[in-house]
């Protein structure tokens, strides 16, 4: 089911829960969950670890499915979805930056950016790619492999990939865990201002209060539910 | 130190079993071929040598052609122990209107002085053979009657006489000793081939004596004594030393070639023994910088290392010992009756020491330079995020170390095999071949990187297969030496294959005659012409012949002379000679001049310039042949190039017309005909001149046929061995780099690839994997296929593009099937579970 433009939130869940098959038996991870985030918006997502808050990411990502309830990304219902219309959902719309880079270790700098270009055919896609990738300072470092390059910079290439494609949302997922103050901080000036340029959402996971209060709203996420959440306002 | 290096060794078995599979099994497999090559050899030379004696018939064998031997010569030989006596020709046995060429066998009451003849039903040799109501008494091979369909107690005539077939020959015990045969064997009493009236005058025919030396008696002094009492001698002398010399040539040449298929495959499996070694080394190198870190020093290290590994070769070496050792046992099974030696099997010890010899060999000239990376990962590795396999720099030690491994395993190739020679063409050919393969690698690699880098946006899957093939660590050079090895290995033995099968069926046939008559006699010459002709023949082509020995090279005793070996079989026995005033009609004289027409002076002859070459003799110099004990020194005046595929009337040596004046020669015909009148021209000369003997060429090449495919089949089997071996090495790979694929794939479809992109991707990529393989293979087994057509088996190399294109095709979907099926799991993987767990 496709929502009317006027009244799409970008992120929109509805009682949401999702369980999982564990060793001692099913286990609840995120339970009646209520989420809207608007176009454009930036959403700091805290909690404890294992409150559930990289799942919540990836039921939005569409890489992994609701036991029950509604999850409405970009407009489009996940509900039916196939795996192979999910990628190319997240192709088309998605962008995602991990903790741990998850670059293509066989691939160069310039390769791994292009990838989203060049899955939805994008013309010049290397062209693209290099822009890109000066674009985070990492021109002169393009026909590197993640292995020759600083954790830093992988996650800068990692970042350039995410906004290849100036994707409608951002996901986000600790993205500084990784990584010293410094780097930190260079990582997350450059995803704002990024996310700024694009006009994207951004949902993003942390555990540093400071880098939450750096988003339009702050949601915290404990035992799989959210236990703050601020109204919505739907552009 | 060593305790500890033992304890840590103890211990780091646990630490994974990476690359566990791949040392142990391609080593088992290069081993297992090997043993099972010299282990089957072993068994079989020993059975020869103890069934020696009855593999000749006796201790000692005399044979002369054309002529009994004397009373006083049999008088001295039994001086020395008991004899038996006999008697071979090759006759038509007739029954109705059905005849067959046979070869035919006069034996005594004494024979066989070894061993027995096993006849079905079970009747004593001699009563059988004995006349009786009149008529003779025969044992026959079951393929003679066959041929003329018949059963026991049916009659046959062979020349003049009416024989009895009273039972078939299960076993004749010095028949394997023989050499190849044109027909099935007759055995009957020498009346029987009297009364035939088939031995005339210059008739072809082997009188044997087989002697049994007295108690105390030994070979040397008996031969030492015939060289003295008989100067020259008349006879070909062979002892129970030699019994077998053509199928000790066969053995020769079939364990040589199995041993190099092994090596091959232990070649092929050496870049898995490399691979899995590094695999080993790589998931220890968190724990080697641990124990870095801690002061273990590099020889502990190294000694820890190399002592786990070398756990895992004896395993791979022990289980194809194993395999080796148990082949010859399921071999001879197999064979069963068809062996003409009772084999009593063992384990040959021997056998499997220098095949485990080999094994240790390869893991030294593979697994050193891998196993010596552990010794150089940094201890500051472990502060690093990723476990960069480290950069290992040039060492003496270790080059000795693998260079010597390799010699060592080049010598002992070369020290095992019968034909040095040729095992030393191998090892240069298996090393070029290496080295070749290593290059293409290296070549697909290069243009992998510069076309996907090249490559427009839309081809992404070939993109992301190009990158594949050419990122860091990326197994594409091993795989494409280890399957270009294999597949060459077929290409090439399939070439050759094809080229000798072809060669049978067409080229042959097309320019052979239909029939070979021999034992014609100087009277019948003209009524065979005729009758031949009438008969619808149209082409008769006669010469004279009759067999003598050559005894002198540039009067040289043949026994001192220096003879290549490939010239050897023309000094082993008797050969063919005729005399010519013009040259053959389509001669290819090489060297020299033929001599006038009307020439009359001292003996001259044209030689074969293969032979010229093997005796090292030119124009001018001199070979002395026996015929019927008259000795005939000719001067070589010309050498001549012989097509011998073409079946024709060739002979080595041809003699100047008056060279064997008076001898009492017999004409050898060959008779074109077309085919609906070879039946009318086999039945017209029979009938009318019924003391010929025919060969059917279609006969000889269908019994050629059956040898070249049951070799082929064998063939083909021993290099599938080579490409198993190349299997597993991509097998190896692909699971190596199962991890990598599934983190790609998970990856590749969080950015939005759907599972078809992934699965073209794969497919792109074994198949550019495949066919890069298959064409280096192809250009290499092209060369294999020339090298032996042209040197080895001297035809006439031609490029046949079916045998190549199917290997080719068979080899790019074996690669594929492997790849698709081994990566089936990375394609099916699901990114959530696997990007929870990072």
């Amino acid at each position: 089911m496709t929502l009317p433009i006027a009244a799409q939130p970008s992120i929109l869940l509805e009682n949401v829960c999702l369980t999982l098959a564990g060793p001692a038996g099913p286990v609840n991870i995120l339970t009646n969950i209520d989420l809207a985030v608007a176009p454009a918006q930036s959403l700091g997502l805290v909690g404890p670890s294992g409150s559930g808050k990289s799942s919540l990411l990836m039921l939005i990502a569409g890489l992994e499915r609701a036991t029950s309830g509604r999850v409405v990304v970009a407009g489009q219902d996940f509900a039916g979805l196939s795996e192979d219309a999910l990628a190319r959902f997240r192709r088309d719309h998605l962008g995602i930056v991990f903790q741990a880079f998850h670059l293509m270790a066989s691939m160069t700098a310039l390769e791994n950016v292009a990838i989203p270009l060049e899955l939805a055919g994008r013309p010049e896609s290397l062209g693209e790619a290099r822009r890109q990738l000066e674009r985070v300072g990492l021109g002169a470092r393009i026909d590197h492999y993640p292995g020759q390059l600083s954790g830093g910079e992988q996650q800068r290439v990692a970042l350039a990939r995410a906004f290849a494609m100036r994707p409608q949302i951002l996901l986000a997922d600790e993205p500084t865990g990784n990584l010293d103050q410094q780097n930190g901080r260079l990582i997350m000036d450059l995803l704002f201002e990024l996310q700024r340029e694009a006009g994207s959402s951004l949902l993003l996971i942390t555990h540093d209060p400071a880098l939450a209060e750096r988003c339009n709203r702050v949601v915290k996420l404990q035992d799989g539910r959210l236990a703050a959440s601020e109204p919505v306002a739907v552009a | 130190m060593t305790g500890l290096a033992f304890r840590l060794a103890l211990r780091g078995v646990r630490g994974g079993r990476s690359g566990w599979f791949t040392i142990i099994a391609c080593l088992a497999l290069g081993v297992a071929a090997i043993a099972a090559s010299l282990s089957l050899d072993q068994s079989l030379r020993r059975a020869l040598s103890d069934d020696a004696r009855s593999l000749l018939g006796g201790d000692a064998e005399l044979r002369l052609t054309y002529r009994p031997f004397t009373d006083d010569e049999l008088a001295f030989f039994r001086l020395y122990g008991d004899l038996s006596q006999s008697a071979e020709m090759r006759v038509m046995a007739r029954s109705g209107p059905r005849q067959t060429l046979t070869e035919i066998k006069t034996v005594d009451q004494a024979y066989p002085l070894f061993g027995a003849v096993d006849l079905a039903p079970a009747l004593p040799l001699q009563s059988v053979l004995a006349k009786q109501d009149g008529k003779w008494g025969a044992v026959a091979e079951q393929e003679l009657l066959d041929r003329l369909d018949l059963k026991t107690g049916d009659e046959i005539t062979v020349g003049d006489a009416t024989l009895i077939l009273k039972a078939v020959i299960l076993r004749e015990p010095d028949r394997a000793g023989a050499n190849f045969s044109l027909g099935p064997r007759l055995l009957v009493a020498p009346g029987a081939l009297t009364a035939s009236g088939l031995v005339q005058p210059g008739s072809l025919v082997h009188y044997l004596v087989l002697e049994r030396l007295a108690p105390g008696r030994q070979i040397d002094p008996f031969k030492q004594a015939l060289a003295e009492r008989f100067d020259p001698q008349p006879w070909l002398f062979r002892d129970s030393r030699d019994a077998t010399p053509s199928l000790k040539r066969l053995l020769d040449r079939t364990t040589l070639f199995l041993t190099l298929v092994g090596l091959t495959s232990l070649l092929v499996g050496g870049i898995g023994i490399a691979d899995g070694a590094s695999a080993f080394v790589d998931q220890r190198m968190a724990d080697i910088a641990r124990l870095k870190c801690l002061g273990a020093d590099n020889g502990l290290i190294l000694a820890s290392i190399a002592l786990q590994f070398a756990a895992l070769a004896a395993i791979g070496i022990a289980l194809g010992l194993a395999f080796g050792a148990a082949a010859p046992f399921a071999v001879i099974a197999w064979l069963g009756d068809r062996l003409p030696v009772a084999v009593h099997l063992a384990v040959e010890g021997t056998a499997l020491a220098k095949s485990a010899a080999f094994g240790l060999l390869a893991c030294m000239t593979f697994a050193a330079t891998p196993l010596a990376r552990a010794a150089a990962v940094p201890g500051g590795q472990l502060l690093r995020e990723k476990m960069a396999p480290p950069n290992l720099p040039f060492g003496w030690a270790r080059f000795a170390l693998v260079a010597g491994s390799a010699f060592c395993l080049a010598a002992l190739t070369v020290a095992i095999s019968a034909d040095h020679r040729l095992a030393v063409w191998f090892v240069v050919g298996g090393a070029a071949s290496f080295g070749l393969f290593a290059l293409a690698g290296k070549m697909v690699v290069s243009l992998a990187r510069s076309l996907g880098r090249r490559l427009a946006t839309r081809h992404l899957s070939l993109r992301l297969a190009l990158s594949s093939l050419y990122r860091p660590g990326a197994p594409t050079e091993g795989v494409v030496l280890s399957l270009g090895l294999g597949l060459s290995l077929l290409v090439g033995l399939s070439l050759v294959e094809v080229t000798l099968g072809r060669e049978i069926d067409d080229q042959i046939p097309a320019k052979a005659p239909s029939f070979f008559f021999i034992d014609i006699q100087a009277d019948q010459a003209e009524q065979f012409d005729r009758l031949a002709r009438d008969a619808g023949a149209d082409q008769i082509t006669r010469a004279v012949m009759i067999r003598g020995r050559i005894t002198r090279i540039k009067d040289v005793p043949v026994a001192k002379a220096k003879v290549a070996e490939d010239a050897n079989w023309a000094v082993k026995g008797d050969r063919g000679l005729t005399v010519a005033a013009q040259p053959p009609a389509d001669a290819n004289i090489v060297a020299g001049a033929w001599w006038p027409a009307d020439y009359d002076g001292p003996p001259l002859v044209s030689l074969d310039a293969n032979i010229a070459k093997g005796f090292g003799v030119g124009i001018g110099d001199s070979i002395t042949v026996d015929v019927l004990g008259r000795e005939i020194t000719a001067k070589v005046a010309s050498l001549r190039r012989i097509d011998w595929a073409s079946l024709g009337m060739n002979f080595t040596f041809v003699l100047s017309p008056n060279a064997l004046a008076g001898a009492p020669v017999s004409d050898i015909a060959t008779v074109h005909a077309p085919g609906d009148k070879l039946a009318a021209v086999e039945r017209a000369v029979s009938d009318g001149l019924p003391s010929l003997s025919v060969i059917r060429i279609a006969d000889a090449l269908a019994q050629l046929r059956r040898v070249v495919d049951g070799i082929g089949l064998a063939i083909r089997a021993a290099a599938l061995v080579a490409l198993l071996a190349g299997a597993l090495v991509l097998a190896a790979a692909i699971s190596a780099g199962q991890r990598r694929r599934i983190k790609e794939a998970v990856l590749l479809k969080v950015l939005g690839a759907a599972r078809a992109d992934l699965l073209r991707a794969v497919l792109w990529e074994f198949l550019i994997l495949g066919l890069a393989s298959g064409v280096a293979a192809a250009f290499i087994g092209c060369a294999i296929a020339y090298a032996v057509l042209t040197f080895v088996l001297k035809l006439d190399a031609v490029l046949l593009p079916w045998p190549v294109l199917a290997t080719l095709g068979g080899g790019i979907t074996l690669v594929a099937a492997c790849g698709l099926l081994g990566t089936f799991r990375a394609l099916e993987a699901r990114p959530a579970p696997y990007l929870r767990g990072e």
